[in-house]
Protein backbone atom coordinates (compact mmCIF):
# COMPACT_ATOMS: atom_id res chain seq x y z
CA UNK A 1 0.00 0.00 0.00
CA UNK A 2 0.91 3.60 -0.89
CA UNK A 3 -0.34 7.15 0.76
CA UNK A 4 -0.17 10.13 -1.10
CA UNK A 5 -1.23 13.17 -0.09
CA UNK A 6 -2.36 16.15 -2.18
CA UNK A 7 -4.23 19.54 -1.16
CA UNK A 8 -7.35 21.82 -2.41
CA UNK A 9 -7.10 24.76 -0.25
CA UNK A 10 -7.82 23.74 3.34
CA UNK A 11 -8.80 20.18 2.12
CA UNK A 12 -6.66 17.16 2.46
CA UNK A 13 -6.94 14.46 -0.17
CA UNK A 14 -5.48 11.27 0.47
CA UNK A 15 -4.92 9.01 -1.90
CA UNK A 16 -4.26 5.42 -1.18
CA UNK A 17 -2.99 2.79 -3.40
CA UNK A 18 -3.05 -0.91 -2.73
CA UNK A 19 -4.81 -2.76 -0.66
CA UNK A 20 -6.12 -2.14 2.90
CA UNK A 21 -5.64 -5.43 4.86
CA UNK A 22 -4.03 -6.74 7.82
CA UNK A 23 -0.73 -5.87 7.14
CA UNK A 24 -0.91 -2.02 6.73
CA UNK A 25 -3.97 -0.37 7.69
CA UNK A 26 -1.82 1.11 10.77
CA UNK A 27 -0.70 3.16 8.58
CA UNK A 28 -3.65 5.15 7.59
CA UNK A 29 -4.50 5.16 11.47
CA UNK A 30 -1.27 6.64 11.66
CA UNK A 31 -1.04 8.86 9.13
CA UNK A 32 -4.72 10.64 10.01
CA UNK A 33 -3.25 10.84 13.61
CA UNK A 34 -0.51 13.15 12.38
CA UNK A 35 -2.47 15.28 10.42
CA UNK A 36 -5.25 16.19 13.10
CA UNK A 37 -1.87 17.03 15.16
CA UNK A 38 -1.42 19.12 12.50
CA UNK A 39 -4.88 20.51 12.51
CA UNK A 40 -5.93 19.76 9.68
CA UNK A 41 -10.01 19.21 9.16
CA UNK A 42 -11.20 19.13 5.99
CA UNK A 43 -10.29 14.84 4.90
CA UNK A 44 -11.17 13.09 1.66
CA UNK A 45 -10.04 9.70 1.89
CA UNK A 46 -10.05 8.25 -2.04
CA UNK A 47 -10.10 4.61 -2.70
CA UNK A 48 -10.13 4.86 -6.03
CA UNK A 49 -6.76 2.70 -6.50
CA UNK A 50 -7.57 -0.21 -4.03
CA UNK A 51 -9.26 -2.99 -5.11
CA UNK A 52 -8.80 -5.10 -1.64
CA UNK A 53 -10.05 -4.51 1.77
CA UNK A 54 -10.46 -6.89 4.75
CA UNK A 55 -11.73 -5.91 8.00
CA UNK A 56 -8.69 -4.07 9.34
CA UNK A 57 -8.96 -1.81 6.54
CA UNK A 58 -12.58 -1.12 7.85
CA UNK A 59 -11.19 -0.84 11.04
CA UNK A 60 -8.90 2.18 10.31
CA UNK A 61 -11.63 3.78 8.17
CA UNK A 62 -14.04 3.67 11.20
CA UNK A 63 -10.94 4.69 13.26
CA UNK A 64 -10.37 7.95 11.04
CA UNK A 65 -14.07 8.52 10.97
CA UNK A 66 -14.62 8.54 14.89
CA UNK A 67 -11.95 10.50 15.65
CA UNK A 68 -12.43 12.95 13.15
CA UNK A 69 -16.00 13.20 14.53
CA UNK A 70 -15.09 13.94 18.10
CA UNK A 71 -12.98 16.86 16.88
CA UNK A 72 -15.44 18.36 14.80
CA UNK A 73 -13.12 17.46 11.64
CA UNK A 74 -14.84 16.28 8.47
CA UNK A 75 -14.09 13.56 6.09
CA UNK A 76 -15.28 12.49 2.91
CA UNK A 77 -14.64 8.54 1.61
CA UNK A 78 -14.76 9.16 -2.33
CA UNK A 79 -14.76 6.36 -4.96
CA UNK A 80 -16.02 3.57 -3.25
CA UNK A 81 -16.17 0.66 -5.97
CA UNK A 82 -16.38 -2.64 -6.90
CA UNK A 83 -15.35 -5.18 -3.82
CA UNK A 84 -14.57 -2.40 -1.39
CA UNK A 85 -18.08 -1.25 -1.88
CA UNK A 86 -19.42 -4.80 -1.51
CA UNK A 87 -17.36 -5.25 1.98
CA UNK A 88 -18.20 -1.86 3.18
CA UNK A 89 -22.23 -2.94 2.72
CA UNK A 90 -21.78 -6.27 4.03
CA UNK A 91 -20.48 -4.39 7.33
CA UNK A 92 -23.78 -2.49 6.95
CA UNK A 93 -21.63 0.99 7.17
CA UNK A 94 -22.97 2.75 4.71
CA UNK A 95 -24.54 5.70 5.64
CA UNK A 96 -22.52 5.30 9.16
CA UNK A 97 -19.45 6.18 6.95
CA UNK A 98 -19.97 9.83 4.71
CA UNK A 99 -19.47 8.61 1.44
CA UNK A 100 -19.19 10.62 -1.88
CA UNK A 101 -18.66 9.82 -5.35
CA UNK A 102 -15.75 11.70 -6.22
CA UNK A 103 -13.24 13.33 -5.38
CA UNK A 104 -14.93 16.76 -7.08
CA UNK A 105 -17.88 15.67 -5.21
CA UNK A 106 -15.92 15.15 -1.82
CA UNK A 107 -14.27 18.82 -2.04
CA UNK A 108 -18.08 20.14 -3.44
CA UNK A 109 -19.58 19.12 0.00
CA UNK A 110 -16.66 20.13 2.59
CA UNK A 111 -16.03 23.18 0.69
CA UNK A 112 -19.78 23.98 0.97
CA UNK A 113 -19.10 23.18 5.19
CA UNK A 114 -15.71 25.24 4.99
CA UNK A 115 -18.09 28.42 4.06
CA UNK A 116 -21.10 27.82 6.68
CA UNK B 1 -27.54 -29.36 0.43
CA UNK B 2 -30.32 -26.49 0.90
CA UNK B 3 -29.70 -23.25 1.54
CA UNK B 4 -30.47 -22.14 4.75
CA UNK B 5 -32.51 -19.08 5.90
CA UNK B 6 -33.05 -17.09 8.90
CA UNK B 7 -34.85 -13.58 9.56
CA UNK B 8 -31.84 -12.99 12.11
CA UNK B 9 -28.40 -14.14 11.21
CA UNK B 10 -26.78 -15.91 13.58
CA UNK B 11 -23.83 -17.69 14.34
CA UNK B 12 -24.39 -21.10 15.80
CA UNK B 13 -22.86 -23.88 17.46
CA UNK B 14 -24.14 -27.03 16.04
CA UNK B 15 -21.34 -30.21 15.84
CA UNK B 16 -23.86 -32.31 13.99
CA UNK B 17 -24.72 -29.76 11.10
CA UNK B 18 -23.75 -31.37 7.63
CA UNK B 19 -21.13 -27.90 7.26
CA UNK B 20 -18.46 -30.15 8.86
CA UNK B 21 -18.80 -32.91 6.72
CA UNK B 22 -15.78 -33.28 4.87
CA UNK B 23 -16.52 -35.51 2.47
CA UNK B 24 -14.56 -34.81 -0.88
CA UNK B 25 -13.45 -31.86 0.83
CA UNK B 26 -9.50 -30.52 0.10
CA UNK B 27 -7.34 -30.13 2.96
CA UNK B 28 -4.15 -27.92 4.15
CA UNK B 29 -2.43 -27.83 7.54
CA UNK B 30 -0.90 -24.17 8.20
CA UNK B 31 1.93 -23.20 10.89
CA UNK B 32 -0.08 -19.85 12.70
CA UNK B 33 2.36 -17.28 11.20
CA UNK B 34 0.17 -13.85 10.99
CA UNK B 35 2.65 -12.85 8.08
CA UNK B 36 1.48 -15.61 5.92
CA UNK B 37 -2.37 -15.13 6.12
CA UNK B 38 -3.09 -13.99 2.84
CA UNK B 39 -0.60 -16.48 0.84
CA UNK B 40 -2.61 -19.17 2.80
CA UNK B 41 -5.96 -18.01 1.69
CA UNK B 42 -4.44 -17.55 -1.57
CA UNK B 43 -3.47 -21.85 -1.63
CA UNK B 44 -6.65 -22.21 -0.84
CA UNK B 45 -8.74 -19.94 -3.13
CA UNK B 46 -6.67 -21.00 -6.19
CA UNK B 47 -8.78 -24.10 -5.88
CA UNK B 48 -12.37 -21.55 -6.58
CA UNK B 49 -13.65 -20.97 -9.86
CA UNK B 50 -13.88 -17.41 -11.01
CA UNK B 51 -17.53 -17.27 -11.21
CA UNK B 52 -17.42 -17.33 -7.25
CA UNK B 53 -14.18 -15.12 -6.57
CA UNK B 54 -16.57 -11.73 -7.64
CA UNK B 55 -12.91 -9.87 -8.01
CA UNK B 56 -11.39 -10.83 -4.14
CA UNK B 57 -14.35 -10.77 -2.10
CA UNK B 58 -14.46 -14.80 -1.48
CA UNK B 59 -10.49 -14.22 -1.29
CA UNK B 60 -11.24 -11.28 1.91
CA UNK B 61 -13.88 -13.53 3.63
CA UNK B 62 -11.54 -16.79 3.48
CA UNK B 63 -8.55 -14.74 4.99
CA UNK B 64 -11.02 -13.43 7.92
CA UNK B 65 -11.75 -16.94 8.91
CA UNK B 66 -8.06 -18.25 9.05
CA UNK B 67 -7.04 -15.08 10.39
CA UNK B 68 -9.38 -15.73 13.79
CA UNK B 69 -7.81 -18.88 14.05
CA UNK B 70 -3.90 -18.02 13.67
CA UNK B 71 -4.60 -14.72 16.17
CA UNK B 72 -7.08 -15.04 18.28
CA UNK B 73 -7.37 -19.07 18.08
CA UNK B 74 -3.52 -19.87 17.96
CA UNK B 75 -2.52 -16.40 19.29
CA UNK B 76 0.09 -16.82 16.72
CA UNK B 77 1.94 -19.38 18.16
CA UNK B 78 3.90 -21.33 15.20
CA UNK B 79 3.78 -24.56 17.20
CA UNK B 80 -0.20 -24.33 16.67
CA UNK B 81 -1.50 -25.22 13.65
CA UNK B 82 -4.62 -24.45 11.63
CA UNK B 83 -6.66 -26.90 9.72
CA UNK B 84 -8.61 -26.12 6.48
CA UNK B 85 -10.96 -28.08 4.65
CA UNK B 86 -12.73 -27.10 1.87
CA UNK B 87 -14.22 -27.10 -1.42
CA UNK B 88 -15.83 -24.93 -4.12
CA UNK B 89 -17.91 -25.24 -7.70
CA UNK B 90 -19.34 -22.24 -9.61
CA UNK B 91 -22.32 -22.07 -7.56
CA UNK B 92 -21.08 -22.70 -4.13
CA UNK B 93 -18.18 -22.32 -1.49
CA UNK B 94 -17.30 -24.19 1.59
CA UNK B 95 -14.71 -23.93 4.34
CA UNK B 96 -14.11 -25.50 7.59
CA UNK B 97 -11.49 -24.03 9.84
CA UNK B 98 -9.63 -25.39 13.17
CA UNK B 99 -7.07 -24.10 15.41
CA UNK B 100 -5.72 -25.47 18.54
CA UNK B 101 -7.00 -22.64 20.94
CA UNK B 102 -9.48 -22.43 23.96
CA UNK B 103 -12.59 -21.67 21.86
CA UNK B 104 -15.08 -18.35 20.91
CA UNK B 105 -15.90 -18.49 23.94
CA UNK B 106 -17.88 -15.12 23.56
CA UNK B 107 -20.06 -16.35 20.58
CA UNK B 108 -23.49 -15.95 22.34
CA UNK B 109 -22.69 -11.91 23.15
CA UNK B 110 -21.41 -11.60 19.89
CA UNK B 111 -24.88 -12.58 18.86
CA UNK B 112 -26.63 -10.54 20.74
CA UNK B 113 -24.15 -7.24 20.09
CA UNK B 114 -24.58 -7.62 16.22
CA UNK B 115 -28.78 -7.60 17.07
CA UNK B 116 -28.45 -4.89 18.11
CA UNK B 117 -26.07 -3.49 15.78
CA UNK B 118 -28.74 -4.55 13.06
CA UNK B 119 -31.40 -3.20 14.94
CA UNK B 120 -29.28 0.21 14.72
CA UNK B 121 -28.83 -0.21 11.09
CA UNK B 122 -32.47 -0.89 10.21
CA UNK B 123 -33.41 1.93 11.43
CA UNK B 124 -30.90 3.82 10.55
CA UNK B 125 -30.03 5.59 13.68
CA UNK B 126 -25.96 5.71 13.10
CA UNK B 127 -25.42 8.06 16.19
CA UNK B 128 -26.30 4.57 18.20
CA UNK B 129 -25.01 2.59 15.66
CA UNK B 130 -21.55 4.30 16.74
CA UNK B 131 -21.24 1.78 20.00
CA UNK B 132 -22.07 -1.41 17.85
CA UNK B 133 -19.02 -0.77 15.57
CA UNK B 134 -16.39 -2.76 16.67
CA UNK B 135 -17.01 -6.03 18.67
CA UNK B 136 -13.68 -5.79 21.05
CA UNK B 137 -12.72 -8.29 24.14
CA UNK B 138 -10.29 -8.27 27.16
CA UNK B 139 -8.43 -10.45 24.15
CA UNK B 140 -8.50 -7.52 21.55
CA UNK B 141 -5.27 -5.64 20.88
CA UNK B 142 -4.87 -2.27 19.03
CA UNK B 143 -4.55 -3.87 15.71
CA UNK B 144 -8.11 -5.75 15.99
CA UNK B 145 -11.05 -4.15 14.45
CA UNK B 146 -13.62 -6.27 15.39
CA UNK B 147 -15.94 -6.29 12.28
CA UNK B 148 -14.51 -8.99 10.60
CA UNK B 149 -17.83 -11.23 11.49
CA UNK B 150 -20.49 -8.39 10.88
CA UNK B 151 -19.71 -9.19 7.19
CA UNK B 152 -18.91 -13.04 7.20
CA UNK B 153 -22.63 -13.55 8.92
CA UNK B 154 -23.94 -12.14 5.89
CA UNK B 155 -21.79 -13.18 3.39
CA UNK B 156 -21.76 -16.67 4.30
CA UNK B 157 -25.36 -17.45 3.71
CA UNK B 158 -25.51 -20.88 4.24
CA UNK B 159 -24.31 -20.47 7.52
CA UNK B 160 -21.61 -20.11 9.99
CA UNK B 161 -21.60 -23.09 12.40
CA UNK B 162 -18.84 -23.99 15.15
CA UNK B 163 -18.24 -27.05 17.20
CA UNK B 164 -18.82 -27.87 21.14
CA UNK B 165 -15.35 -26.70 21.87
CA UNK B 166 -15.82 -23.52 19.42
CA UNK B 167 -12.45 -24.15 17.90
CA UNK B 168 -13.37 -24.98 14.46
CA UNK B 169 -16.24 -23.43 12.27
CA UNK B 170 -17.70 -24.11 9.29
CA UNK B 171 -19.14 -21.93 6.59
CA UNK B 172 -20.96 -21.81 3.66
CA UNK B 173 -21.38 -19.86 0.77
CA UNK B 174 -24.33 -20.55 -2.03
CA UNK B 175 -24.20 -18.98 -5.60
CA UNK B 176 -26.80 -18.25 -7.89
CA UNK B 177 -26.67 -20.80 -11.11
CA UNK B 178 -25.72 -18.40 -13.94
CA UNK B 179 -27.01 -18.96 -17.41
CA UNK B 180 -24.17 -19.28 -19.84
CA UNK B 181 -24.21 -19.47 -23.72
CA UNK B 182 -25.10 -17.69 -26.35
CA UNK B 183 -29.00 -17.21 -26.53
CA UNK B 184 -30.58 -18.35 -29.42
CA UNK B 185 -33.23 -16.41 -31.96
Amino acid sequence: MEIKIRRYESIYIVDIYGDMDMYNANDVKNLINTMIKKDIRYYIINLDNVDYIDSSGIGALIYVHSELKKRNMALRIVNVKGSVKKVIELTKLIGFFQIAPTVKDGIAELSRMNRS
Amino acid sequence: MAEEKSEIKEIRVDEASPLFDKKGMFHKRFKSDFRQIRYFTLLIVQKAPPEIKEINLLEQQISEIIKNAVKHGNHNDPKKHVDVWYSFSETHARLIVQDEGEGFKRLEEWNEFNKKRNECFKNQNFEEMAKYVSFLTEDSDENDSGNALFAAVEYWNGGIVFNKKKNCVAVAKYFPVKRRGLKLE
